[in-house]
């Protein structure tokens, strides 16, 4: 059916959402016209102070409206571990699993020498400056499995090579319970390459 | 590129690039064996549980079946074809030039068996580790001929004789090799230096440089003002 301009409008710009195709950018539209409008006016106040305040952390590039973020500012964490990630999703995923107290890195996005993504709009200065602050003593890569992502973290490897800060990269391989007849066979040729030595007692 | 129709059955190929397509997809541009480059999409290759998300990445030596007609196939299988160790360091970025250079040079639809052996080769070489240069010049020429940029380089194109290792030419492009003039700049090298080159002689480090100047130059010519992001990527690397 033909809507109003506005309402047009309205769709088209609730598609722009991830997920959100033409049905169910009619259905968040009517819900919040018909039943919630106290919603939709909280969705324009916090999307606007959202867009007006939230930036980066002037030390790791999280999202945040405070020069620092909660990470960075909390003092009971450890400032001489740096995890480098891709996203702020990475961040919130390794936060989850509870095991992690040093700080982060955000590098929103990935060395992608094709797409003309380079060390600058990654960040990668200020990452450096903080391998050369005398207090960072190891930077855990953290970048994701593809080839993108060992470029990315090849690269920071050899920069903190410089700087003579220790470099990790994280495992990647067999997920926790899986067996192997499941696991692709790249994954598993990874696992083999990268296999470690155990140890005996 | 325009409305033919496609398929292939487990081809020989490599991924080029990948750009996230709609929400769970991917666009890969892929050389194959005896298709060439072809644009495909892997539909779903980006949801979590996709096992293709480990295969579909460059420089792994793959097997791809699509089927399809327009600019687009579709991708139906994709399975690794041998085991092959991640290219690293300097290697890895040489391949992303590689992968560039294909990119910039070859059109979608026009087969290539030879410039898919030379690029297969070509990251043999950079496997093999040492020093990246020597292949990435092998490449650039082989795919200059492959794709109809062919190099001359035995004979003087002004006076069509042979050329004479002692006398100085002037490369010009498009054209080839022609008599020096007395103190004249531009591109200019011996006989016995084009004809090296043209040996592919390029464990000599003066031939090395030397070609790297020329195809440069040749690229550059051809690139007609467009630039390699991998170049300048590198640099800003080096810094
Ligand atoms: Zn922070």
């Amino acid at each position: 059916m033909a809507f109003t301009p506005l309402m047009q409008d309205l769709l088209a710009a609730l598609r722009c959402l991830p997920g959100v195709g033409p049905k169910s950018s009619q259905r968040m539209a009517f819900h919040l016209l018909e039943r919630n409008r106290e919603g939709a006016q909280r969705i324009i106040t916090s999307l606007a102070a959202a867009l007006e305040r939230i930036g980066l952390c002037s030390r790791c590039r999280m999202f945040t409206e405070t020069q620092l973020c909660t990470i960075c500012g909390d003092s009971r964490r450890d400032a001489g571990v740096v995890c480098v990630v891709e996203t702020p999703a990475d961040v919130v995923a390794i936060e989850e699993s509870g095991v992690y107290r040093g700080r982060y890195f955000v590098l929103m996005g990935r060395l992608s020498p094709l797409d003309g993504i380079g060390p600058e709009q990654l960040g990668v200065p200020v990452l450096e400056s903080q391998m050369a602050d005398g207090v960072t003593r190891e930077i855990i890569l953290a970048t994701s499995a593809t080839v993108e992502g060992e470029a990315t973290s090849g690269y920071l490897a050899s920069l903190a090579r410089e700087h003579r800060v220790r470099a990790t990269r994280i495992a990647h391989g067999v997920p926790m319970g899986g067996e192997l007849e499941y696991v692709d066979a790249g994954t598993l040729s990874h696992a083999i390459t990268a296999r470690t030595p155990m140890l005996a007692d | 590129m325009s409305g033919s129709t496609s398929s292939a059955d487990h081809e020989d190929s490599y991924v080029l690039h990948a750009w996230p397509y709609q929400e769970t997809s991917q666009i890969l541009e892929a050389l194959g064996a005896q298709h060439g480059r072809v644009g495909l999409v892997a539909r779903g290759a980006r949801r979590p549980t996709s096992r293709w998300r480990s295969v579909l990445q460059p420089f792994l030596p793959l097997r791809l079946s699509w089927v399809g007609r327009g600019a687009l196939y579709t991708l139906r299988s994709a399975e690794p074809a041998s085991f092959a160790p991640a290219l690293t360091g300097l290697a890895l970025m040489g391949g992303f030039y590689l992968n560039e250079l294909i990119l910039n040079f070859v059109r979608r639809g026009d087969p290539h068996p030879g410039l898919f052996i030379a690029y297969s080769q070509a990251l043999a070489d950079l496997r093999a580790g040492g020093d990246t240069e020597p292949a990435l010049r092998r490449f650039e020429f082989q795919l200059l001929a492959e794709v109809g940029y062919g190099l001359n380089l035995d004979h003087d194109v002004l006076n069509d004789v042979p050329l004479d290792p002692a006398a100085v030419y002037e490369y010009r492009l498009e054209q080839g090799p022609v008599p020096a003039a007395a103190g004249g700049g531009g591109l200019t090298f011996t006989g016995s230096e084009l004809l090296a080159i043209g040996r592919g002689e390029f464990s000599s480090p003066v031939i090395l440089r030397l070609s790297k100047r020329l195809f440069r130059a040749v690229l550059a010519h051809y690139l007609d003002g467009r630039t390699l992001k991998t170049r300048e990527v590198m640099a800003s690397m080096r810094r």
